[in-house]
């Protein structure tokens, strides 16, 4: 007879000395591993409660201005330099670690309409309500010395924005028409018109280097080459566009900050229909500029909220809002994918996490571990209603709620509206027209 | 599946858990331990092998695990193991209830409660269990120091504890079963269930269904969101003496006054396998390695592999003196306790427990700060008594027939025109019937009406569907119906 019961050696499941770590035996059978989707159901609504215990966004504010702040601009090579403009002429260059003002300069007589680095971050350009157009060093000047500037030109016309090309020496300012400049000259290289009033902002195509998007006040964005003579082509949509930023991930796609509260993407190859319309600001939206991974932006609009979009999704995933933030003129996503910025009237600068429930600082390995598979848990049930309902769910000020309803019921009744007009008419009579193109007017060569 | 491009996601998606599900799979090779066994020669019977034989061959460590505890003076005891195997509580129906490290042989607390002691159980770890004594139940710390008397809980004659949901279920005496949430301390589901004495009573680990054996040869099946029995089987001639269900929840075994021992398959409903015994065993335990072990008036008769296929013989038998009270498999060790009319005793069954545990959900040597770690992560993970169910697959699929009727009913509230309703709200005092909030209070009805019109609309469109592919389905088809001309 040959007998053997199962018997454990305890110095194999116990931890030598107390420096050691505690042996963790494996035994991956599910059978001594039930109620899975139950217990994964619990942890991921658990990750969902915690993530919203901590979402805190805020992380400080520039204090300093003495007007309400227009532009903003990063440096391209240090993450922790910004410079911004105001309205009252001045621009200050702030240092975000120390979270203070290391210079400020007396730049334009009216308001700083835009400020722009050079690739190397060597010198940036700023232009003005006064018709001129500065030259200054990165560097401070030594102390007794007062700031001057290392260039200065003389214009024919208010400017009303300005942005630098990201490989050559070249920049481009838009006004009455749009100039492109070279840094040498103190004319313009080429002036682009198109029978339009005014050019509301320029923007370089970061990776098509030669391609300019610019918005006009005729309602639309238009689209030039700098290396032929005549423009590309342009897009009129309803109301007209604030402001343009490119993706600095895909070559082709733009988005625009349009005034009838939306957003809208389009690829350059395809310009009669957006790609993506965002929708969810109440109120005119003012700026927008995407993050370093092309797969989300941050916009700020005159209801007093700045909003971060994904590329893809209609609606906006975050909000941010304080009480004594105003109008929000400018916002800039950091190169680091951390933080965003955002200038407002009120004269404040205000840093805010881009996720608002992250942990900064470095982590330890197994922290790290628990947040991603919180992540991954959160990624997995984010359909189910009671997960779902707790990730939406955000605090927004009683007018921003109130006026999201009524824009609601106003789409919602002009939809049930148009569905009587079909069900009441000849079939056919009432065509189905999709939601991107009632937005587009037309496109021209 | 939208565009190529989600199909593709979803692709490799699928191919993650698959390769998942290999891995775990090719661990299983790199696992330490190995089972116990018994080989008898060709002449030999494993049943007659007796646990003197067993001690005598088997190392020092593994013969200290037959041990036997003579305890005459009060009356037959109940047992009850921790879920990690470490620990062994010991009740008597005259008040002796006694908690101790089994293996170390060391005393947590002997106490007498000076009340009979109907069933004790441990709580989610060893540092408290709970007594169901003659009137009440109380909860005891492991050092004997009573913590609470629960008064909502009246003649409990057996108990199970849910792990996974902090959940104590009670059987009472007079056909009540009850469900206490031992985190909070609150009743979260109790029903009368009309069924007599409750004193019979089993859990099924894998979805946390209680099964209840009753004495007209019926189990029932409950679970505490449902007031009546889920699945109501009629399993025996005569009474139900034991029921037993094994770790994966696929099979159960029951036995009657009829002196037959049933396997039934859980999924379906249907028996398996049926024995016939010399008698109906009085008390039933599978072990985590599907072996029973069957209490037996005098004996206990240990059966291997029976469940799969009709056995042929007994594996183990083993003589007690006095008769079996209470049965069950020690987790993750060869060894089977039995409580008996004269104390407990502890014997050795090669091959019944599983040998490698996973530590991250229940470790036979954790420290102390590693059992007050998993206490809490226990609590943060504490599933909601809203998800027993039959079938614990179905929190992962989609509930198809509600997404079909809200996306109906919001289509419809659309484009519909409601009726004029003539509705004059009662004045209230206190400030109730404001302007503002008599309009709401018009409004609502309103509303009310309109989703009630949508919701029939709905039902009538799914019941004309049904009506119409019945129809379609009636109609016998031929080859040659596609040259009949469609009607309009």
């Amino acid at each position: 007879m040959k007998v053997k019961v199962l018997c454990r050696n305890p110095d194999d499941y116990l931890r030598e000395t107390k420096r050691d770590i505690h042996k963790l035996p494996r035994n991956y059978d599910p059978s001594l591993h039930p109620f899975e989707g139950p217990r994964e159901y619990t942890r991921a609504l658990n990750a969902t409660k915690l993530e919203r215990v901590f979402a805190k966004p805020f992380l400080g504010s520039l204090d300093g201005h003495r007007d309400g702040v227009h532009c903003l601009a990063k440096h391209p090579q240090s993450l922790s330099t910004i410079l911004s403009g105001s309205y009252d002429g001045e621009i200050r260059v702030w240092d975000l670690s120390k979270r203070e003002c290391v210079r400020t300069i007396t730049a334009h007589d009216g308001f700083v309409r835009g400020i722009t680095f050079h690739p190397h971050g060597h010198h940036f350009y700023s232009c003005g309500e006064d018709k001129i157009i500065k030259q200054w060093n990165s560097k401070a000047p030594l102390l007794d010395k007062k700031e001057e500037p290392m260039n200065t030109i003389l214009g024919k016309h208010i400017y009303h924005g300005i942005d630098h090309h990201w490989k050559k020496d070249i920049f481009a300012t838009c006004g009455e028409c749009l100039d492109v400049w070279d840094e040498e000259r103190m004319e313009p290289v080429r002036s682009f018109t198109w029978g339009v009033d005014t050019v509301g902002s320029v923007r370089f195509n970061p990776i098509e280097t030669h391609i300019l998007a610019a918005t006009a006040s005729d309602r639309s964005i238009m689209l030039y080459d700098m290396r032929g003579s005549a423009p590309l082509r342009k897009v009129i949509l309803k109301m007209s566009s604030n402001r343009v930023c490119w993706n600095p991930m895909e070559a082709f796609i733009f988005t625009a900050a349009n005034e009838d509260y939306n957003l809208y993407t389009f690829d350059i190859r395809k310009l009669n229909l957006p790609l993506n319309i965002h929708m969810d600001h109440i109120s005119a939206v003012l700026d927008i500029d995407y993050s370093a991974t092309g797969k989300e932006f941050v916009s700020g609009s005159y209801d007093k909220t700045i909003r971060i979009f994904p590329v893809d999704k209609g609606h906006s995933r975050e909000v941010y809002h304080t009480k004594r933030m105003q109008r929000v003129q400018c916002v800039r996503w950091s190169s680091d994918n951390k933080y965003l910025l955002s200038g407002s009237d009120e004269t404040n600068i205000r840093l805010w996490k881009a996720n608002a429930s992250e942990k900064l600082g470095a982590l330890k390995p197994r922290e790290k571990e628990a947040f991603q598979y919180n992540e991954k848990l959160k990624e997995k049930f984010q359909f189910h209603p009671q997960v779902k309902r707790i990730s939406r769910h955000r605090h927004v000020p009683k007018l921003i709620y109130s006026q999201q309803r009524e824009l609601r019921i106003m789409r919602q009744s002009e939809k049930r509206k148009e569905a009587n007009r079909r069900a009441h008419s000849k079939p056919g009579s009432v065509p189905f027209v999709p939601e991107r193109s009632k937005h587009v007017v037309s496109e021209e060569k | 599946m939208k565009t190529t491009f989600q199909s593709h996601h979803y692709q490799e998606k699928e191919d993650k858990f698959e390769k998942a599900v290999k891995q775990a799979a090719r661990l299983e090779h790199v696992q330490e331990e190995i089972g116990g066994f018994l080989e008898v020669e060709k002449g030999e019977e494993s049943c007659k092998v007796t646990q003197h034989e067993i001690a005598q061959d088997v190392d020092i460590t593994s013969a200290t695990k037959f041990f036997e505890l003579e305890l005459r003076q009060f009356g037959p005891y109940r047992m009850n193991y921790t879920r990690n195997g470490r620990h062994l509580l010991i009740g008597g129906k005259k008040g002796h209830v006694a908690a101790m490290d089994w293996q170390t042989k060391k005393l947590m607390c002997e106490m007498n409660v000076m009340e009979t002691v109907n069933d004790l159980k441990w709580l989610h770890t060893e540092t408290m269990f709970a007594v169901a004594q003659k009137q009440w139940t109380y909860i005891y710390d492991n050092q004997g120091i009573e913590l609470h008397c629960l008064k909502m809980l009246d003649n409990v004659l057996r108990m199970e504890f849910l792990p996974y949901h902090f959940l104590l279920a009670n059987a009472n005496a007079k056909g009540y079963l009850s469900y206490i949430d031992v985190s909070v301390g609150q009743k979260v589901a109790g029903c009368q269930t009309s069924l007599g004495r409750l004193d019979v009573m089993c859990q099924n680990p894998s979805n946390a269904i209680i099964h209840l054996g009753h004495p007209g040869g019926t189990v029932s099946l409950w679970s505490p969101n449902v007031k009546e029995p889920l699945v109501k089987m009629l399993c025996h001639k005569s009474g139900t003496r034991a029921i037993a269900v094994d770790s994966k929840g696929s099979y159960m075994a029951t036995s009657g006054i009829d002196r037959m021992l049933k396997i039934w398959d859980l999924r379906t409903y249907k028996a398996l396998q049926s024995y016939k015994l010399g008698a109906g065993p009085s008390n039933l335990a599978f072990s985590q390695k599907n072996m029973i072990a069957a209490g037996i008036g005098n004996t206990v008769q240990v059966y291997k592999d029976c469940c799969d296929r009709a056995m042929s013989s007994v594996y183990m038998s083993h003589q007690l003196k006095e008769s079996v009270g209470c049965l069950q498999f020690c987790p993750f060790e060869d060894v089977l306790g039995v409580s008996h009319g004269a104390g407990f005793s502890s014997l050795l069954i090669p091959g019944c427990g599983e040998p490698n545990f996973d530590a991250m959900e229940l470790n036979p040597y954790q420290t102390k700060k590693q059992r007050r770690e998993v206490e809490v992560k226990m609590l943060l993970e504490k599933i909601q008594p809203e998800m027993i169910h039959l079938d614990t697959q179905k929190l992962g699929e989609i509930d198809m027939k509600t997404l079909q009727e809200k996306t109906d009913e919001r289509n419809k509230l659309l484009f519909l025109k409601p009726e004029k309703i003539e509705f004059e709200p009662r004045y209230r005092k206190k400030g109730k019937s404001k302007t503002g909030k008599f309009e709401k209070r018009k409004k609502g009805v309103q509303e009310e009406q309109k989703r009630e019109t949508v919701k029939e609309l709905v039902q009538n469109k799914s019941e004309e569907e049904l009506k119409r592919r019945k129809v379609q389905d009636s109609i016998p088809k031929t080859v040659l119906d596609r040259f009949r001309k469609k009607s309009a």
